[in-house]
């Protein structure tokens, strides 16, 4: 499904990535951990075109997009970009709503103006996914109404309101508060069952054993460990993995 | 983009009026061509014109002066009207040769450098100098006094080189005839050399201030033709001459108590007849000047709101090219935005109204105003919304992408309905000072509600009565932009909506 062959990164000539490599399957939940600055976000952002890279190449149903040498991406790479971004969602730690819009605005924006959605489908769309989490009646209000667990579920509705095949979460979780955490994780766990793709980044050690089909451990910017979440988090064999859980489970 | 095609159709409309309005005043060429169009354009400065063109202080909107009968008695005779134009006076030759209007006559002396720029008709009045002092003044009694002091003159007056050549004079120029006189009488001056019909207006019913001597350096004033225009010259001189010959030109002097040169006989005339004076538009009701004003204010609406439309469409162009462009067009935005910031407006109205005639590029006046202005403001513009635009943190562009807009929806949907909402307070601020600036037109030609203002207040001398109430025009239009901007200041606090 999501295959990503041999990548390299730089930032400001700095090496982040020197080759990693990492297959996807459909319907797979792989979870993404690792010390803050290894590279997780960047690994999903390289995914859906957010992040340019130099090396490698990223294959997501087909769709291929190759390195990108140049500063910026040439026509052929940019309508390879927006054809995989049309299959993949993302959710990001700071959930990125529209302020300008009300919730149902923030959800049918996208499909009536790229999807060609009708404006009734849309909002009849919309509010089948605010029900699936649990937000009907907060359908006109304003994102700086709500709380950040409730602005994260809108999120999570306005991307699959674009019906991707895939779902990329960097750092869902991260910027909530604690009570919050768990409403927001539910809805990602329904999501996992039902059989969605999913790629998490997290911190959550918990969720990610809970969830996770497979565990990447990534480590200055190189993936250290892949493994069921049994072995990972009871049996890891890097080392560096260990001095991380270690340090992630005292806390 | 329904709404922007409906700016852009706006401002073509606003385009196409203004080239509409500017035709009328816009010369062509050849007698032939004046008597199709029916009327002849001349140009002159109404500013402080007195006798020769300036505002009927008992009906201000109608101009007089024995300048204003001479020009009506020569269209007569071509069989047409005459038609008068404002252009400041020391800027009247460059206009002919730009093409503004048919003939320059206003107190323009026929000098040999002139003769080099444009043809000049045979001679219609002899002027001499007059050399005005303080009423209390003892020093100076001739221009053989002047060396070491203060003296005051028209700027590009045959004046102004007859005190050049004494040397040693400190010569203050002036672009108008009503400023030096005041001055004199505030003590900011020593003296004032002036034509003499000038000083009778002017100086010689002020009781502070007093002649010195007697007139001195006879000339002629001509009226200025285009070099391209000898037949036109030809035409002209036959008919100065049949007016001279049938008395008429005697007549128009007499009644503006012109016709004798000598001092006495002028002094004398003035004082016995009554001449349309001071003390007459001093009595005038304030509201004779009401018609005038108010359409000095249409015009200022006119030039404003058009000119702001244009910068904020251009504005917004140069902001989305300066942040989303490549390298050649976001260098030109930014040095566009730069080179605009960083010279005067009003250096920029001369080069598009004076300088581009020299390129081939001639703007009647409201074409030049509406894209001066306009072009000027579009820089402080475009870096308002480009402070909007990077306001609107990082993640909602990369929000809208990862949902699958393509970069020019996400820049429209996304990020300029946050960026314009944080500029907008700027923007209505920025409109408040075009209003204002819109006044710096009139060098221009434009007769907007400054120089109406200037124009009836150095005639009548009421600067005070006629300042507050153009100071209370200009109110009228900019507070409730004001209050606009404060309601929505207020709105856009509360909420990020
Ligand atoms: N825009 C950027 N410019 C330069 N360096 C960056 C940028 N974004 C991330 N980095 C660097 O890349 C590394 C990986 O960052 P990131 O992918 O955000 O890691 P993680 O999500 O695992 O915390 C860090 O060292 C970070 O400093
Ligand atoms: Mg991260």
């Amino acid at each position: 499904m999501i295959r990503v062959s041999n990548l390299h990164k730089y930032y400001d000539n700095q090496p982040l990535f020197k080759g990693i490599n990492l297959d996807i399957k459909k319907g797979e939940a792989v979870v993404l951990i690792g010390p803050s600055g290894s590279g997780k976000s960047t690994f999903l952002r390289c995914i859906n075109g957010l992040e340019y890279f130099q090396e490698g190449e990223i294959d997501v149903d087909d769709i291929e997009l190759h390195s990108i040498n140049r500063l910026e991406p040439g026509k052929d790479d940019m309508e390879a970009i927006r054809k995989i971004r049309l299959k993949i969602g993302m959710v990001f730690q700071q959930f990125n709503l529209f302020p300008h819009m009300t919730v149902l605005e923030n959800i049918t924006e996208v499909p009536t103006r790229v999807l060609n959605t009708g404006k009734d489908k849309a909002v009849e769309n919309a509010t089948a996914l605010l029900k699936r989490v649990n937000l009907e009646e907060k359908i006109n209000s304003y994102p700086d109404e709500l709380s950040g667990g409730e602005q994260q579920r809108v999120a999570i509705a306005r991307a699959l309101a674009m019906k991707p095949e895939t779902m990329l979460f960097d750092e869902p979780t991260s910027s909530l508060d604690p009570e919050m955490v768990g409403e927001v994780l539910s809805v990602i766990k329904d999501l996992v069952e039902e059989g969605m793709t999913t790629l998490i980044a997290t911190h959550e050690m918990g969720s990610a054993r809970e969830v996770a089909d497979r565990v990447v451990v990534f480590d200055k910017g190189d993936i250290i460990e892949i493994g069921s979440p049994e072995d990972i988090f009871t049996n890891p064999k890097a080392e560096r993995t260990k001095t991380f859980l270690s340090r992630v489970l005292k806390q | 983009m329904r709404k922007f095609a409906t700016i852009l159709l706006f401002i073509a409309v606003i385009a196409v009026i203004s080239s509409l309005l500017g035709q009328q005043a816009w010369s062509s060429d050849g007698i032939e061509e004046i008597k199709k169009r029916g009327y002849l354009l001349w140009g002159s400065d109404a500013e402080g014109g007195a006798p020769y063109v300036f505002p009927d202080p008992k009906n201000p909107s109608r101009l007089i002066g024995f300048e204003v009968d001479l020009a009506n008695a020569i269209a007569k005779e071509l069989g047409i009207e005459a038609r008068q134009l404002q252009n400041a006076w020391d800027s009247l030759i460059p206009a002919l040769k730009r093409g503004d209007f048919d003939i320059a006559m206003n107190g323009i002396e026929i000098t040999p450098q002139r003769e080099g720029e444009v043809l000049f008709s045979k001679p219609y009045y002899i002027y001499t100098e007059q050399l005005v002092v303080r009423k209390n003044e003892t020093r100076i009694k001739s221009i053989d006094d002047l060396k070491g002091k203060k003296v005051g003159t028209l700027s590009g007056a045959v004046a102004q080189d007859i005190l050049m050549n004494i040397g040693g004079v400190d010569v203050k120029v002036y672009s108008g005839q009503v400023e030096p006189y005041e001055d004199l009488a505030l003590g900011r001056l020593d003296a004032v050399l002036l034509d003499l019909p000038i000083a009778a207006y002017y100086a010689k019913p002020n009781p502070k201030l007093k002649y010195a001597g007697n007139p001195i350096g006879e000339g002629f004033y001509g009226i200025a033709i285009k070099k391209r225009d000898s037949e036109l010259k030809n035409t002209i001189d036959e008919i100065l001459i049949k007016l001279l010959k049938t008395g008429e030109l005697e007549k128009i002097y007499r009644k503006w108590d012109l016709w004798d040169k000598t001092q006495e006989k002028l002094f004398q005339a003035i004082k016995d007849t009554g001449f349309v004076g001071l003390e007459e538009s001093k009595k005038a009701p304030i509201y004779t000047f009401f018609p005038n004003l108010l359409k000095g204010a249409g015009i200022t609406i006119l030039i404003s709101v058009s000119s702001m439309l244009l910068a904020v469409v251009l504005g917004l162009i140069l902001a989305l090219m300066k942040i989303y462009g490549r390298p050649p067009l976001s260098t030109a935005a930014a040095a566009y935005i730069e080179i605009y910031r960083g010279t005067p407006l009003l250096i920029q109205l001369y080069i598009l109204y004076y300088g581009l005639p020299n390129i081939g590029i001639s703007l009647n006046p409201i074409t030049a105003a509406f894209i001066g202005l306009g072009m000027n403001y579009a820089a402080y513009e475009a870096e308002l919304y480009r402070a909007g635009i990077n306001a609107v943190p990082k993640g909602q562009m990369e929000a809208a992408l990862s949902l699958g807009m393509p970069q020019s929806l996400a820049i429209k949907r996304i990020v300029m309905p946050q960026a314009v909402r944080t500029a907008l307070p700027g923007v209505t601020n920025d409109f408040i000072a075009l209003f204002k600036d819109s006044s710096l037109v009139s060098v221009i030609a434009m007769v907007e509600l400054t120089k109406t203002y200037s124009i009836l207040a150095a005639t009548t001398l009421r600067f005070f009565e006629l300042g507050l109430i153009t100071a209370v025009l200009y109110f009228a239009m900019s507070y409730p932009l004001s209050l606009l901007a404060m309601r929505l200041e207020k709105k856009l606090k509360g909420s990020k909506r």
